[in-house]
């Protein structure tokens, strides 16, 4: 390889040379790290006759001195992990300064799959590879964060800013539509359960506390992360694999002395900023409200806190007949006090926070033995009161070389990990940062004596008593969740001849949490929930539910065992033939136990409860106190590999998989799936033409093809049933079966081919790397759900309705722009370009909305509107241009339905764009000089549509609740030149306003289709590294400072109203925080 | 090296295993293969079929709603009984649609699997594929008579019915069918019923199932709405003749003629009134005033709890499931019997329920009236006293619906004070429901007639 040698110092020493021998002093420099001194690198001499003789090794300070002969040309030093250098000796110089680079971009470098670990000069797939580093990817609280922009092709998507919220990751565009579109998680080799994230298809899911096994993991403990992307890489991980496959390699002990290395980071989030939401003032929203009483709009009409005021005084329809000037003067006070009361929900409800954390770890070993122990800590606030999030992580790791030929290892990964949030409702508003939405300006939470104002308005219903208020509420209520985690690997190698290895690893997980909600007696949750269980008792309507509070409790336990082993082979014939294979089997067996338990009559200091005493059998039925599941799944997979490499240029390789599962109501042939890949390697550089053009480091041609599949598990041909008792008639027991999944012999299996092509090239001493993939996949059979006509009995089903294409671009070009003695400046531009198309899909014959064929699988469709009519109320575009009424477009009848065929209703709709970026990626400078550090990371997603959420609705517009400012631009007579819809009254044009009010019409408008492009600033960070005497006097080996700022902006298209691009079609999700992060990392 | 040999012999043993390792039972998941799977089936259709006849209840007169109702029960039950049916609110009760198409669907497999069911004998399975045709028949009865006109108030043969399901297949898109083929179906499927049903009476805890009897009880009640006399009044006949039974109110032993431990039970399936609807406190004011002094119904069906506000005591609980009840049958043969001209065999059931439901001095001064009323009189008196002993038992609405269609108006005060009041006009539209939005959307198609 290509040696760099960078002799920075000459200076001529005068020393008497004798012509047999001289003394050679010298320094060895870690070039990564601010040219720290390498200790133990050992110095070898080679003869000119090519041979080599043993050396010296430097000291602590990189220094070493050697006596050589005449012969002795050349130095070579090397350490292990970076690229050994050749250093000729010249003339009469007798002092060098050598700077060692890290292997990162060599093709020495070993690329771990999991399975195995292939020497990137054989490598034939599609495999990105990151070594994590704070320097690297900033100070991230989860591995999953860390992902976002650093590798081409895999996008990250944080779906919420609240403590500990799981980031949505992509690999290549999404290829399955019903299964998880998740990648596979593997740490160490073993795969890793419970890493998907259950897919929120009601907006108000992300209030759920929720955590995938990846927020256990200390990205400190993390050395590596390599990412899977292509068949040749991912058909050895089976039918789990087809999104991807992420593997992480943790830190390990280094031969050498212990070194104890000690780091703390302090971060501070602003409080959240919500004026972005351009919500009505107190002057705005009682102004609003009058308008809206003047124009008779009758929904709700005693909503809000102008309409009781006037209903209180008697004044209403005062009002409504004879305006303002009508009302008298006590009336016009009191909704002129209301106009000057404005509240700051913004400043009440959300706060700044200083978040803290702390890693230490201890590591080392010798030849033989290497140990590696991690405590680390953190404790994050969320911006919303009442919201948190801790870690705690325990990691020990050791690796024992027995004899020649036997070597083990064991680590064990604990940690344990506590939320805090809120609890939910199923109306949303105990959701704070929802609720800041809906609070009325000019209510307030306390009144001059610091008792709670309920706020009654802002339930969604017409006639409310129950007394809500969101201070109380977060004071009686809590929702905790409690995760705990533990993991041991263990592995074996047994290296039976120089060609032949068997390996063996097993790993356990065992992942639980318990979710622990409790509402008080005093909260508005237990008076809904009181009231909900109100019934004739002894002719008396009263509560069943006894005095006190509520306690419920989820109970989750997974364990998972996995056992893998494997025999490799590889060996190398007359120079240039090289042989690898590897074949193995693995088990995989998963137990899931759930356990829920309610308790009422909770008294939360003597953590005592009362029994409830059910009036009959049926009410009893509908409060289960303790419901119990058990799930277990078991799988087994053989596998194989091979590779063969002629003289380092051409490489072919293939891999086979068969998975097996237990599947239930399935003929015992359909459980083995066979996956397969093929894929070649061309290294042109090593070809007679190139090998000796000095300018380019690397020119490599890749190709891969490869087949995975995957089986829908919950559906069968056959009616499948679920064994439960039930009572009918008091007193008798009976066998009952629950039989609501609806059987489908028509399944087959969903299939997805890969091809990829790519090319590795790299010139000028590596200062330009190009890595260019191109990649198609096509998946055929797609399962997906489809909805049924209820009259089947069901209201839907799994099918196999699609096919579709990903193809795309993925472009990672690493570039050292600048590299001198003090200063260097790195960029690397990651770009995904993916293009989806839905081949063929089937619509359902009972579809109203259109099939997504010759579309992306993220299309949005709507109904073209062309502005409003004369009466406020939309107009449609159709076909042929025209401007049209709803019931005219949609042919209503006097219900309110459309009379059109399901065929017709789709053609209405009009293609908008994808959900999904066009391009994604990420763009990252690195600046180094001297002792200074400064990383600039900045992520991208170009080319979405967003549909976001109406501002208001016009046929059921609560005024009760604030609302944006657009409402105010909505079409009233007073004002026809409005923009937006008219508010609806039942009364009139009733076909249409049932579309409005009944069914999904208005949120299906072209208006609430949103572009979306950003371009988000991840991180900035300045680094310091401290240097000097004091440095050893205090026995410090380093230490370094940081300052990083994350999100601290986006740049994007229109996102008014709305507080963050990322989180813009969910008004429930909590922004993603600002934040300012202060670091101290020390080595000993 | 030994371990080179034992590593083969260990993956080998493991392979031979793997089969056994896989082969998981999934907690509780079965497909039903025996008659005792079968009949678990059945029992969960059993138990969930939608209680809509009590929601109809509030839609009929029999409720006046009053403003101390709590709030939940205002979202669930106000737009239903306001028939707002234009402008519902969020979480307004939704009347069943798939409920009773997924009871139809196990129905229906278990009549297409009935030569597959093992470990049970011909008669266990005959009476299990008769009960699924009662099902099935039942199901679309009460569909047809939610969501489309009234037999009697349309042209049966051109007016829109409901789908017609008569297939367990998860594949069909079904349009609309007529009321007449509808109500024709229902007929064919009673008669299939009745060719496999064998088993007269239930033991105690399992009379919430189909008997033989009850194959004529649906035909009675089928053919009542039908208006076609004859075959409704043999029909009830022969009810009455397995089951003359009823409830004698004067004693004190009597119990609730709705119970499922009443003498008049004959089927005991649904709960009609669910808990919720139950516990609105608003018996209405013209149905109190339909009870006449010395009817013991008043005091046995209602308690006052202020002068102006009464509840119920019927339904509510799994003790009170009824479907078909002796007292039903007196009242159908009475009402037929008028209509066929037959005033004696009219007054004469009549009176046999009547002289159960007053007291004995009442009753004495009542039946004496009966003897010289015309036939249109004695219709008036049979729909009273029918409304008086049916109440709460979900067939007021559908008694509306056949009978003319009456405008009914409704008033509410609200806690401001302010009083609506709604009116249902003479044959309204909304004597029928809309379908569901949710069927609506899951299958445009059902909207699509003529």
């Amino acid at each position: 390889m290509k040696k760099l040698l960078y002799i920075l110092l000459f200076l001529s020493v005068g020393l008497h040379l004798s012509a047999q021998s001289r003394t050679i002093i010298g320094q060895v420099f870690d070039g990564e790290s601010s040219n720290e001194p390498i200790a133990g690198a050992i110095i070898s001499l080679q003869k000119s006759d090519k041979t080599i003789v043993s050396g010296t090794m430097t000291d602590d300070k990189g220094l070493f001195s050697i006596t050589v002969n005449d012969d002795i040309k050349t130095l070579v030093v090397s350490f292990m992990g970076y690229a050994t250098q050749h250093i000729a000796i010249k003339g009469d110089n007798n002092k060098y300064t050598i700077v060692l680079q890290l292997l990162s971009n060599e093709m020495d470098e070993v690329v771990v799959t999991g399975y195995q670990k292939i020497e990137r000069r054989k490598l034939t797939a599609a495999v990105s590879s990151i070594d994590i580093s704070e320097e690297k990817v900033g100070a991230v609280k989860n591995i999953d964060q860390a992902l976002a922009g650093q590798v081409a092709g895999l996008s990250a998507v944080s779906s919420s800013g609240a403590p500990g919220a799981p980031v949505k990751i992509r690999i290549r565009g999404t290829a399955s539509i019903n299964g998880t579109q998740d990648p596979l998680w593997v740490l160490d080799g073993i795969p890793l359960e419970g890493t998907d994230i259950p897919s929120m298809e009601d907006l108000k899911d992300i209030d759920e506390i929720y955590q995938t096994s990846i927020a256990g993991l200390n990205p400190a403990d993390i050395e590596n992360i390599t990412v899977l992307k292509d068949a040749a890489a991912t058909a050895i991980y089976g039918a789990r694999a087809a999104n991807g496959v992420i593997v992480i390699t943790t830190r390990k002990g280094k031969a050498g002395k212990a070194q104890i290395n000690f780091s703390a980071k302090l971060t501070c989030n602003p409080k959240t900023d919500i004026s972005r939401l351009n919500l009505l003032n107190s002057a705005e929203k009682v102004d609003l409200e009058l308008g809206l009483l003047s124009q008779n709009y009758s929904y709700r009409e005693h909503k809000g806190y102008v309409s009781s005021i006037l209903s209180s005084m008697g004044q209403l329809d005062t009002y409504k007949t004879g305006g303002w000037e009508a009302l008298t003067p006590d009336a016009q006070a009191a909704i002129n006090n209301l106009r000057a009361t404005e509240t700051d929900w913004n400043d009440i409800l959300f706060r700044p926070v200083v978040n803290q954390e702390y890693y230490l770890s201890l590591s080392g070993g010798t030849d033989k033995a290497s140990y590696y122990t991690s405590l680390g800590y953190y404790d994050e606030q969320g911006n919303v009161k009442g919201v948190d999030n801790n870690r705690f992580n325990i990691t020990l790791k050791t690796d024992y070389q027995i004899n020649k030929y036997l070597s083990v290892g064991a680590s064990i990964f604990a940690n344990q990990r506590k939320q805090n949030s809120y609890l939910t409702d199923y109306n949303g508003f105990t959701n704070p940062v929802y609720y800041s939405r809906l609070a009325n300006p000019y209510m307030q939470p306390y009144d001059e004596n610091g008792n709670y104002i309920y706020d009654t308005n802002v339930q969604g219903k017409e006639t409310s008593s129950l007394a809500f208020n969101i201070f109380e509420e977060r004071e009686n209520t809590s929702n905790r969740r409690t995760d705990r985690s533990f993991m041991a690997v263990f592995d074996a190698a047994l290296r039976a001849t120089d060609y032949l290895k068997f390996t063996t690893q097993a790993g356990l997980q065992l992942d639980g949490y318990t979710l622990d909600r409790y509402a008080g007696e005093n909260s508005y949750a237990m008076r809904k929930e009181k009231l909900f269980a109100e019934y004739l008792v002894d002719g008396e309507k009263k509560t069943i539910l006894p005095d006190g509070g509520m306690h419920k409790v989820n109970e989750n336990h997974t364990f998972q065992w996995t056992w893998k082993a494997m025999a490799e082979y590889s060996q190398r014939f007359r120079k240039i033939h090289a042989v690898e294979a590897m074949a193995g089997m693995e088990l995989r067996h998963i137990e899931a136990e759930t356990l829920y338990t309610a308790a009422y009559g909770y008294d939360p200091r003597t953590l005592t409860t009362q029994p409830i005493i059910f009036p009959s059998e049926n009410i009893a039925e509908s409060y289960p106190l303790h419901q119990e599941t058990f799930t277990e799944n078991a799988y087994v997979s053989w596998f194989a590999t091979a590779s063969y490499s002629l003289k380092d240029r051409y490489t072919v390789g293939g891999s086979i998989r068969f998975d097996g599962s237990d599947v239930f109501g399935v003929a015992k042939k359909y459980r083995y799936l066979p996956l397969y890949s093929v894929s070649a390697l061309w290294r042109i550089k090593e070809e007679s033409f190139l090998r000796d053009v000095e300018a380019i480091d690397n020119l490599a041609v890749r190709a891969s093809y490869g087949l995975q599949g995957n089986i829908d598990k919950q559906t069968s041909p056959y009616l499948i049933g679920i064994l439960d008792k039930t009572t009918i008639l008091p007193g008798n027991i009976e066998d009952e079966i629950e039989t609501e999944t609806a059987p489908n012999p028509s399944l087959r299996w969903e299939k997805t081919q890969n091809v990829n092509v790519g090319f590795d090239f790299s010139v000028l001493d590596r200062a330009i790397n190009l890595t260019v993939d191109y990649y198609y996949r096509r998946s055929t059979d797609l399962i997906g759900m489809k909805m049924l006509p209820l009259e089947t009995g069901f209201s839907s089903t799994t099918i196999n309705w699609a096919s579709m294409t990903n193809k795309g671009v993925e472009i990672a070009l690493a570039t050292r722009n600048i590299y001198t003695k003090s200063f260097t400046w790195t960029t690397n531009i990651n770009i995904g370009i993916n293009q989806n198309k839905v081949l063929q899909e089937t619509v359902a014959e009972n579809a109203t909305y259109p099939s997504r064929q010759g579309y992306p699988v993220g299309a949005i469709f709507a109904y073209k509107t062309a502005g409003l009519d004369e009466e406020g109320y939309p107009l449609y575009l159709t076909a042929d241009g025209q401007a049209v009424s709803a019931t005219e477009f949609f042919k209503l009848n006097s219900a309110g339905a459309s009379t059109l065929t399901a065929e017709e209703q789709r053609n209405l709709y009009t293609y908008m764009g994808t959900t999904d970026p066009k391009i994604s990626g990420g763009f990252i400078n690195n600046f180094e000089w001297r002792n200074w550090q400064l990383g600039i990371n900045l992520v991208f997603n170009f080319g979405m549509k967003v549909r976001v959420t109406p501002s208001y609705n016009p046929t059921t517009y609560d005024r009760g609740l604030n609302t944006n400012r657009d409402i105010l631009d909505a079409w009233s007579p007073t004002n026809t030149g409005g923009k937006f819809p008219r508010l609806m009254n039942a009364g009139t044009r009733a076909p249409e306003y049932v579309q409005y009010s009944e069914y999904n019409l208005y949120s299906m408008l072209d208006m609430w289709v949103k572009k979306s492009n950003y371009m988000r600033c991840q991180s900035i960070r300045l680094g310091y590294k401290f240097e000097g005497k004091w440095l050893e006097k205090l026995r410090v080996k380093s230490a370094s400072l940081s300052l990083e700022g994350r999100n601290l902006f986006v740049i994007s298209s229109n996102y008014d109203n709305f507080l963050d691009p990322e989180t813009m079609g969910n008004p429930y999700a909590q922004p993603i925080p600002k934040s300012i992060i202060f670091g101290v990392n020390v080595n000993f | 090296m030994s371990i080179r040999n034992i590593f083969p012999i260990i993956v080998l043993s493991l392979c031979i295993s793997c089969n056994d390792f896989l082969d998981i039972r999934p907690t509780g998941k079965i497909i039903a293969e025996t008659g005792a799977e079968y009949r678990a089936l059945l029992t969960y259709v059993y138990k969930n079929i939608p209680e809509d006849r009590g929601l109809s209840s509030l839609r009929s007169d029999e409720f006046d709603l009053i403003n101390s109702i709590n709030e939940y029960d205002y979202t669930s039950y106000f737009d239903i009984w306001a028939w707002n049916d234009l402008s519902r609110q969020d979480g307004t009760s939704s009347w069943g649609w798939r409920g009773y198409y997924h009871t139809i669907y196990i129905a229906n497999y278990v009549i297409e699997h009935q030569h597959e069911i093992t470990q049970a004998t011909r008669s266990e399975i005959d009476q299990m594929v008769g009960e699924a045709y009662m099902l099935r028949a039942y199901m679309h009865f009460l569909l047809v008579n939610l969501y489309a006109d009234a037999y009697t108030a349309c042209d049966p043969a051109t007016t829109r019915g409901i789908p017609l399901q008569l297939q367990a297949d998860v594949e069909q898109v079904l349009r609309c069918s007529s009321v007449e083929a509808v109500y024709k179906s229902i007929l064919d499927d009673i008669e299939s019923a009745r060719k496999h049903l064998n088993v007269e009476r239930w033991d105690e805890g399992y009379t919430y199932r189909f008997n033989t009897i009850s194959a004529d009880a649906l035909k009675a009640r089928v053919a009542l709405y039908m208006g076609r006399w004859q075959e409704a009044f043999d029909a009830a006949e022969t009810v009455l003749t397995a089951y003359p039974d009823l409830e004698d109110m004067n004693l004190s032993t009597s119990t609730l003629p709705t119970h499922y431990k009443s003498v008049e039970s004959i089927v005991a399936l649904e709960q009609v009134m669910t808990a919720n609807v139950q516990a609105l406190e608003s018996v209405s004011a013209s149905l109190l005033a339909a009870y006449r002094s010395g009817d013991l119904r008043k005091s046995k069906y209602f308690k006052a709890k202020t002068l102006s506000v009464w509840i119920l005591r019927k339904g509510g609980t799994n003790e009170q499931r009824c479907s078909f009840r002796s007292g039903e049958f007196y009242l159908i043969a009475a009402e037929t019997a008028n209509e066929l001209n037959r005033p004696d065999i009219a007054a004469d059931y009549l009176k046999r329920l009547m002289q159960k439901r007053y007291t004995e001095k009442k009753y004495t001064e009542y039946a004496s009236a009966i003897d010289t009323m015309t036939k249109e009189e004695l219709r008036t008196e049979i729909l009273n006293e029918r409304r008086c002993e049916l109440a709460f038992e979900g067939h007021r609405w559908y008694d509306l619906r056949r009978t003319g269609q009456p405008e009914l108006t409704k008033t509410y005060k609200n806690k401001a004070g302010e009083t609506t009041t709604y009116t249902l006009d003479e044959g309204d539209s909304r004597y029928s429901i809309m379908f569901p939005t949710e069927a609506v959307e899951a299958n445009p198609e059902i909207e699509i007639w003529n």
